[in-house]
């Protein structure tokens, strides 16, 4: 009897800059001809998830990071955002509040992924959101990959939430940071999942910053309670591969990819040889 | 040696963990007697009232005169120059003065400790910096609380010791985990979701519909994991309010803890039976 070919997902949690990391380790998986079934991505993570999934070469996908994650993309301040936030009655606060305008974040989602969607992927993709209002995962696999990834993307506070098909979404971090669980349901028999801590801001000296900071420490404890479930009860086999940085990298610290995705390479490195014994047996 | 020691483990939910009263009561009347009480953030005041062997009824007038709106005095305005950037803001900073609650927290507690109480008493705090789990098992009971309870933002975290901590619900909303840590092989738990927003108009709407969100989600990863990873036998009493009762409603005080009696004796033949070795296989 012929065994089947095992199916191997890579899982690309939250962690904005960091997810570069991933570039590092799909080069390595590349150079050794191991390729992926699917892709899983959250929040930062979908960027990359889909530039792989669409069939970017890494280098390309580096290139593409530039482009879509860079200071430009915060520059914007939403100022009416900000206003309502101390005057909510007459600057009319709702749910749509955000501090950084998404004008050229989106303006580059789209010079990038045009009008693509998941049907358009060379392999499955999916891509993880919350529900604003449940904070239920929402995993999206169907429809524009620019809607999916700005809803992926929305980091609370800092960008709206985005609605899909009538439902408002915001960051999958704040669900399933690294959505092993997608992977495990969708038949995966290996599962490379690449995961982040969030960083904290270096000095609490504002409201916002407090509540940001609060916010890392939440998505941290909710990663580690996740992750620790998925863990322990699934029977796929699940490689963590946790970068080390020796410096914090901060949201929008891209100067620092480079470093990140050497990073990444190294992490994959050290797991090569499991996961090809693991593809052999 | 004590077999099947039983615990009883309140979590966050403010006001509503005077369900766990109802718990205390219908346990009592069974004669069964916990061996240990573990609570986080508003479950701690009910831990501490329960272990310090605080009667029922008495614990019920506690309740009335603890949470009142007066508490929250100074909370927009403050919140207006915080915002504003009037005042800073930073680690030390909150929304609300503490001063109200603390006093009354101190009528009841005292300088009561935790060598004061008739079994075991764990309170679950967060590191502020690195949201690690702190779980204070001795020293002053209100300082313990005061820590638990420091709802982000909203009350300054507390310094023990060395430690700056904040509310336990950013680490571990319902603490089985200490109770198995402890040794219980009958674990009682009470817990709750924290509300969520239907409508977000203010800021703080907004940071603490995220909060809850991601407390939510912590609460139920760590839930399914404990509970499908430890042996301990994990009851949760998860009492039904009907309509939504807001966190500080204390007109509902009487109804909550009906509902948390209701909701244990259903779960009371089972204990029981756990408690005298029966064996329901």
């Amino acid at each position: 009897m012929a065994t089947r070919k095992k199916k191997i997902a890579l899982v690309i949690g939250a962690g904005s800059v960091k997810c570069a990391a991933a570039l590092g380790l799909w080069k390595v998986l590349v150079q050794e001809d191991i390729h992926f079934d699917m892709i899983v991505g959250c929040s930062g993570g979908s960027l990359y998830a889909t530039s792989m999934a669409l069939g970017f070469t890494p280098d390309e996908s580096a290139e593409n990071t530039k482009k879509l994650w860079n200071q430009a993309v915060t520059e914007k301040r939403n100022w009416r955002g900000l206003a309502s936030a101390f005057l909510p009655g007459i600057f009319k606060f709702n749910d749509q509040f955000s501090m950084i305008d998404d004008g050229p974040m989106l303006k580059r989602l789209r010079m990038v992924f045009e009008e693509k969607t998941f049907a358009d992927t060379k392999l499955p993709l999916y891509l993880m959101a919350t529900d604003l209002y449940t904070g239920e995962a929402v995993a999206m696999h169907e429809g524009s990959l620019v809607d999916a990834l700005r809803a992926s993307i929305a980091i609370p506070y800092i960008w709206s939430a985005w609605t899909i098909n009538g439902r408002q979404l915001v960051d999958g971090g704040a669900a399933n940071p690294l959505p092993v669980d997608v992977a495990i349901r969708e038949g995966a028999d290996i599962i490379i999942a690449m995961g982040f801590q969030s960083p904290f801001p270096s000095k609490i000296k504002s409201v916002s910053r407090y509540a940001f900071h609060i916010n890392s420490l939440l998505t941290n404890n909710l990663y580690q309670a996740n992750f620790a479930f998925h863990n322990a009860v699934h029977h796929a086999e699940i490689i963590s591969i946790f970068p080390d940085f020796d410096r914090p990298i901060k949201l929008f610290d891209t100067h620092e990819i480079p470093y990140v995705i050497e990073q990444g390479e190294k992490a994959m490195r050290a797991q090569l040889d499991y996961v090809k014994r693991l593809l052999e047996s | 040696m004590h077999k099947n020691r039983l615990s009883v483990v309140i979590g966050s939910g403010g006001v509503l963990c005077a369900a766990s009263l109802g718990l205390s009561k219908a346990l009592s009347r069974e004669g069964l007697i916990p061996g240990m009480a573990v609570g986080c953030s508003g479950g701690s005041i009910y831990a501490a009232i329960i272990a310090l062997g605080i009667e029922p009824d008495e614990a019920e007038q506690l309740t009335l005169n603890l949470f009142t709106s007066d508490v929250f005095e100074g909370y927009t305005s403050n919140l207006k120059s915080a915002l504003s950037g009037e005042t800073r803001f930073t680690e030390a900073s909150s929304l609300i003065d503490d001063n109200i609650m603390y006093e009354r927290l101190k009528s009841v507690f005292g300088e009561k400790s935790f060598s004061d109480t008739s079994f075991p008493l764990h309170i679950v705090a967060t590191e502020f910096y690195t949201g690690e789990r702190v779980v204070i098992s001795s020293g002053k009971i209100l300082d313990a609380i005061r820590a638990s309870i420091a709802i982000p933002m909203i009350f300054s975290p507390w310094k023990i010791g060395e430690q700056l901590l904040v509310d336990g619900a950013v680490c571990d909303p319902l603490p089985i985990d200490v109770a198995i840590q402890q040794g219980s092989d009958v674990i009682a738990a009470v817990g709750f979701e924290m509300p969520t927003r239907k409508r977000m108009n203010s800021y703080t709407a907004v940071t603490t519909h995220f909060n809850s969100i991601y407390m939510n989600n912590i609460l139920k990863s760590t839930f399914a994991f404990y509970n499908a990873v430890h042996h301990a036998e994990i009851i949760p009493i998860l009492p039904d309010f009907e309509k939504p009762v807001g966190t500080f409603d204390t007109s509902q005080i009487p109804h909550i803890i009906a509902q948390g009696e209701k909701a244990a004796e259903q779960h009371i033949p089972y204990i029981k039976q756990l408690m005298t070795g029966i064996d329901i296989a």
